[in-house]
């Protein structure tokens, strides 16, 4: 890699307006290449509208933004042949097969019909589609049309991978397979951009993490640098039932600084004396007789980091299904 | 490791994406994708087919009989308007469709690629009217079936097949820019149950349009439909129909309004596609 090469992403106060709302808000970006930076927000946040207008897909209304070079608004065509945009609803043709969609897309990437079959064969086998080449994506699982979604994204080898939410709606094992294949992209050196809305996926793959919320940048950096920002231990008291959780909250918040995961039924406390800040929530729960399942002391999580930034749990908006509120689909902006 | 070394899109040169045998060909590819589908949604076919079929049914044999139009059997009368309507609900048939296309993600890996915007509409006009076109032969063929008998010269048939792929051209263009506008394939339901529903029966399509109410003949006479069904009546049975300039001469009224809705509908249906995007 010579250092002449020009960024992957050098994007530099992008903003989006829908109407009124602002989805994306002069929101600067910077992916070397080899890299893999991931857009971290919660729902709503802006990661979708910002890939697609990297994407040639949105027309940002202003800043700019060059992939690999080539400008998205004077040089589109020469940015689409740099990247491969994996977006959040599987971007293939429900209707045809696995093998046809991968066919499909070969060719219209320039290949003739014998080249374009053997790619499809090898993404086939690289993806493990192969037993299931010849069903209709529409009877596929979430997992499988996920797998296939990238092995379509793979047909030429791009210089820039975008992946919107490849986890969303997944099961945890398919989950687990997609993350072994991102892995395996980014140790073959593609260059990665990556959105999710958890906070352990842009953990588990990052180099860099840009944390958005409402259209802004909230915080940037490497996860250890992130975690960092919040800077100290917690304590979790998970309730054993529902019903105790509102108990612990108000039992503990007389003396302490909370917050509450509710899906997870955890109160946090934060606990910069460590385990002597332990003995105390200890003690306090002791006290009130209220049954826990577990008490334990952890290292900060991007979870923490983002409720530190922002004053609120990463996943308060994440219960309307994927990006619902604001977001727009692609049918909704066709019809603005 | 250089990702720009494992690239083979660079092979393939700038100057590719942008000629005219590409364009070509990504349009019969996706052409091709488009038509894979119908044995695969065959319901995608019902406007076109079964809907035409049960009104052939219907007035052919539960309302044809209080029908009475002078110097014309019944049946001769109803086909012509039949094919005029499936060629309307054609329009319904394309915005489903293409509305549909547009909420999958597949559009927008399509877009986010280096081919032509223009071939991936094409592509999908292409494949609205070859559906289009398998609808039309059915029908024309459950009506020979039925002992509809047309008198057509050859010079007629050239006439007649000639406007009919004209209008099927016209109608899918407006189907595709109708299915862009609307927000969901629902939505296009509605659009075609309260404009092209009525819009097909105030066309002279069952019964004449001399004998209906004053307003629904005004709007039966400057009616798009109108000139259609009297074109293949005129064309297909030797009829002459009257009521104003359009149907006193419906096909030329006819490709007349077919040219109005093509340089209407294409430009803002590419605009519409094209208008989120960046260039």
């Amino acid at each position: 890699m010579t250092n002449s090469e020009p960024p992957a992403i050098e994007a530099l106060g992008l903003t989006k307006r829908f109407g009124d709302f602002v989805a994306v808000q002069s929101l600067d970006l910077l992916v070397q290449t080899g890299t893999v930076v991931s857009l971290l927000g919660p729902n709503g946040a802006g990661k979708t509208t910002m890939v697609r207008m990297l994407a040639t897909l949105l027309r940002p209304d202003a800043g700019q933004a060059r992939i690999a070079g080539h400008d998205v608004i004077s040089e589109p065509d020469r940015v689409r042949r740099v990247i491969s945009l994996t977006g959040q609803f599987a971007a293939l043709d429900k209707n045809l097969t696995a093998a046809e969609n991968l066919h499909l897309m070969a060719r219209l990437r320039g290949h003739g019909r014998t080249g374009a079959r053997t790619i499809a064969v090898a993404l086939m086998e690289r993806f493990d589609i192969e037993a299931i080449s010849d069903r209709l994506v529409k009877n596929l699982s979430g997992g499988e049309r996920r797998r296939v979604d990238l092995a379509a994204s793979l047909i030429d080898m791009p210089q820039l991978l975008v992946l919107d939410e490849p986890t969303t709606g997944l099961d945890p094992r398919s989950r687990q397979v997609v993350w072994s294949t991102v892995r395996d992209l980014v140790a073959e050196g593609v260059t990665l951009l990556l959105t999710t809305q958890y906070l352990d996926e842009a953990d588990a793959l990052a180099d860099r993490v840009v944390l958005i919320d409402h259209g802004r940048e909230i915080a940037a950096g490497t996860p250890a640098q992130l975690k960092a920002q919040v800077g100290e231990q917690r304590v979790d008291a998970v309730a054993a039932d529902g019903a105790e959780l509102e108990r612990l909250e108000q039992a503990l918040s007389v003396n302490f600084a909370t917050s509450v995961a509710r899906d997870q039924r955890t109160v946090s406390i934060p606990a910069p004396d460590e385990v002597a800040d332990l003995a105390r929530v200890a003690q306090a729960i002791r006290e009130s007789g209220i049954a826990v399942d577990e008490v334990a002391l952890r290292r900060p999580t991007l979870d923490d980091a983002f409720l530190a930034l922002t004053g609120r749990p990463a996943n308060a908006e994440a219960d309307g299904g994927p990006d619902a509120e604001h977001d727009p689909t692609p049918m909704q902006e066709v019809a603005r | 490791m250089n990702a720009t070394t494992i690239s083979p899109a660079h092979a393939l040169g700038d100057g590719r994406a942008r000629s005219a045998g590409r364009y070509v060909s990504d349009t019969l590819l996706l052409t091709g994708r488009s038509l894979r589908s119908i044995p695969r949604v065959p319901e995608r076919l019902l406007d076109v087919t079964i809907q035409p079929i049960v009104f052939i049914l219907l007035f052919l044999y539960v309302f044809g009989s209080a029908i009475h139009v002078t110097g014309i059997s019944y049946k001769d009368y109803l086909f012509p308007g039949i094919i005029g309507q499936s060629l309307a609900f054609g329009i319904i048939g394309a915005g489903v469709a293409t509305s549909n296309d547009m909420t999958e993600g597949v559009i927008d890996r399509f877009r986010s690629m280096p081919i032509s915007r223009l071939s991936i509409i094409s592509g999908q006009v292409m494949g609205q009217f070859c559906e289009a076109l398998l609808g039309m032969v059915i029908v024309v063929g459950f009506g020979l079936a039925l002992g509809w008998s047309p008198h057509l010269t050859i010079a007629h048939g050239f006439e007649l097949a000639g406007l009919m792929i004209l209008g099927m051209f016209a109608f899918t263009w407006l189907g595709v820019l109708f299915g862009m506008l609307v927000r969901s394939p629902d939505a296009m339901q509605g659009v075609g149950f309260i404009v092209i529903f009525p819009l097909s029966f105030m066309a002279g399509t069952f019964v004449p349009i001399s004998g209906m109410d004053a307003v629904p003949r005004a709007i039966a006479q400057w009616d798009p439909i109108s000139a259609l069904v009297a074109s293949v009546r005129g064309l297909t049975q030797g009829t002459h129909s009257t009521g104003s300039w359009q149907l006193e001469h419906p096909q030329v009224a006819m490709a007349l309004w077919c040219l109005v809705i093509l340089a209407v509908a294409v430009p803002i249906a590419l605009r519409r596609f094209n208008r989120t995007l960046a260039a």
